[in-house]
């Protein structure tokens, strides 16, 4: 009996202790993101200015209302779902096209590798200034462009037209982040066993055979959860597209949801539509999660 | 049977020759689009080192044919003589050095009480704390901004590091290394009369160098990166990080291209440094994500 009084006071003060490590981030969490969270959805149902010394009034749904009406609004969801889904797809078909060559070659894996890696050690802020320049109508883009299609002198307008923008943004976007999504994507290679390869060997299958037969189908919760990582990420572009339009760029093209949210705060002072916009930019971005826990729950695999 | 042997072998240097040319195609596959993403890397460095004219020069020359050094000198100098990129390196440096260390801190904290004590609602509190991955910074940032400014944090490096302690993917990474760490070890040290705190410092921490190595390295780049934060919470030049200095520089002096690589070239330094040294790390932190469903 008193044996197992001892040992229930040792669970109480394991419990105890369980408590004392994680309260430090409960704090922290609740300050800078719980109570943010809560507030900027408290926040979007005000008429609110940024410095005024007003009270903010209540105003409802009003702000929602306004932004569904607003074509500045609407045309930010285009930009942000353009730019999305225009930088995940090829994002995706070059990891993973980079993983099964890299893993299928003997020598040089981690050159590589590093290689494709390196854009995204580099800041965003970095990679925009190099960008910037190599846009130039001077610049190496117009050279390389002009020597591939055979067109001497001519001007791309990579930064000038509305179409060229978007592609220039999701070219710098691509570039920097394209290793990282080839080395999840080797990751999920290496953990295919050896051994199904061998066993299709035998049953005489190709490379390619096995790429479509064995690879793809056992990549695929590796290949989903690139998919949603990415789309996550895309969603909430900022650096980029600032930068460009700093440098110059028109700002309609490529006024994605983040930029709009910065430009509605910190120029035009509105923070109450500035909230509904992050709300919604939230939403979005809860949905896609759900969809990310969903998929990889229902795509467990085992060998 | 011979002939059948014969046969076999001739089949056998067909499919041969075939695979050697898809090797060969593969090969070059690889090195062109390496070159292509190794190559606005280099153009940084080379440019760095060529006066502005030379750089939109057709075709680009991609060995300067000298180091026209003045490009650093106006890099760090800046346009006023002000020296303040030395200034805002050190500032990178500050808030990149200690949002790691809290991190890393509050993280092992936070995963080893989830993946080694057990007590009520340990479940719940692990959701919720997963549940703030899914808040972006973006939806967030205007009342944090608010609310730094209420605090009089604003252009401090309080405000550029308060909103950045902890983050739910240090604690779920410090977790799931935790969880395999044998029982019997920290049993062993109760036993000899380990403290809870004693346990976690002399033997969960030194034990946990790769998963701290990877979390602090991740967390060091988020931050050697963030332009966002900076960008709101910041307003004196003395208080501005590498990338605000960039973005300043950039709107200044638009035409000295030369210049503008030396600064971008500056900043990316430590970092490829770094990368270069400790590259799995690097890799792993990517890689981490992966396990992201455990």
């Amino acid at each position: 009996m008193s044996k197992r009084n001892t040992k229930y006071s040792i669970e109480r003060k394991k419990a105890q202790w369980g408590w004392i490590f994680i309260t430090p981030s409960l704090i922290i969490f609740s300050l800078f993101n719980f109570y943010p969270i809560l507030n900027a959805l408290y926040t979007s149902l005000f008429k609110k200015k940024l410095l005024s010394l007003k009270p903010p009034t209540f105003i409802g749904l009003h702000n929602y209302a306004y932004l569904l009406d607003s074509p500045d609004f609407w045309n930010s969801i285009r930009a942000t779902v353009v730019f999305t889904i225009g930088t995940f797809v090829p994002l995706l078909i070059f990891s993973l096209l980079f993983a099964v060559f890299i893993m299928s070659r003997k020598r040089f894996q981690k050159f590589f590798q590093m290689a494709y890696y390196s854009p995204a050690v580099l800041s965003s802020v970095v990679a925009a200034a190099i960008w910037l320049i190599i846009f130039d109508p001077r610049g190496l883009a117009n050279q390389w462009l002009n020597i591939i299609m055979n067109s001497p002198g001519i001007d791309h307008n990579w930064l000038a037209n509305s179409i060229m923008v978007q592609l220039s943004t999701i070219l710098v976007y691509g570039w920097k982040y394209v290793g990282y999504f080839t080395i999840i994507f080797i990751v999920g290679l290496a953990s295919i066993p050896k051994s199904i390869y061998e066993a299709a060997k035998i049953d005489g299958g190709n490379n390619w055979k096995n790429f479509w037969y064995i690879t793809l189908p056992l990549l695929k919760p590796t290949t989903i959860l690139v998919s949603i990582m990415s789309m996550l990420q895309c969603l909430k572009t900022f650096s980029t597209q600032y930068l460009f339009t700093q440098g110059g760029a028109p700002l309609a093209p490529i006024n994605v949801i983040t930029l709009n949210v910065y430009h509605t705060a910190i120029r035009d002072h509105r923070i109450g539509r500035a909230s509904a916009m992050s709300i919604i930019l939230f939403i979005m971005m809860l949905v896609f999660t759900w969809m990310q826990f969903r998929s990889s729950r229902a795509d467990e695999i085992t060998y | 049977m011979s002939q059948k042997l014969q046969l076999n072998q001739l089949k056998k240097r067909g499919i041969f020759q075939q695979s050697i040319i898809i090797d060969l195609l593969i090969w070059a596959f690889l090195i062109i689009t390496a070159l292509f993403v190794l190559a606005p890397t280099i153009f940084m460095f080379t440019a760095s080192f060529m006066p502005a004219n030379d750089i939109l020069k057709m075709p680009y020359r991609w060995i300067p044919k000298s180091f026209y050094w003045q490009n650093f000198w106006q890099g760090i100098r800046g346009n006023d003589g002000s020296f303040i990129y030395i200034r805002n390196i050190f500032n990178s440096f500050i808030v990149a050095a200690v949002v790691s260390a809290t991190t890393v801190f509050f993280s092992a904290l936070a995963g080893f009480g989830l993946a080694k004590y057990y007590f009520k609602g340990r479940n719940l509190v692990f959701m919720i704390i997963m549940a703030t991955m899914m808040i972006p910074f973006e939806a967030i940032m205007i009342p944090l901004y608010l609310v730094t400014t209420k605090l009089g944090l604003q252009d401090s490096y309080a405000g550029l590091i308060a909103p950045f302690l902890v983050n739910a993917f240090g604690i779920f990474l410090m977790r799931q290394y935790f969880i395999t760490f044998p029982d019997e070890i920290l049993d062993a040290a109760r036993i000899d009369g380990a403290s809870e705190l004693m346990i976690f410092r002399s033997i969960i921490l030194p034990n946990s160098i790769p998963a701290v190595a990877t979390l602090a390295i991740l967390i060091f780049k988020a931050q050697w990166d963030n332009l966002l934060w900076p960008l709101l919470v910041v307003q004196s030049e003395e208080m501005k990080t590498i990338p605000l200095y960039i973005v300043k520089f950039m709107a200044e002096k638009h035409t000295d291209e030369g210049a503008m690589m030396a600064v971008a070239a500056i900043a990316s330094i430590p970092i490829l440094l770094v990368f270069f040294k400790l590259s799995k790390y690097f890799l792993g932190g990517a890689a981490i994500y992966s396990s992201r469903k455990g």
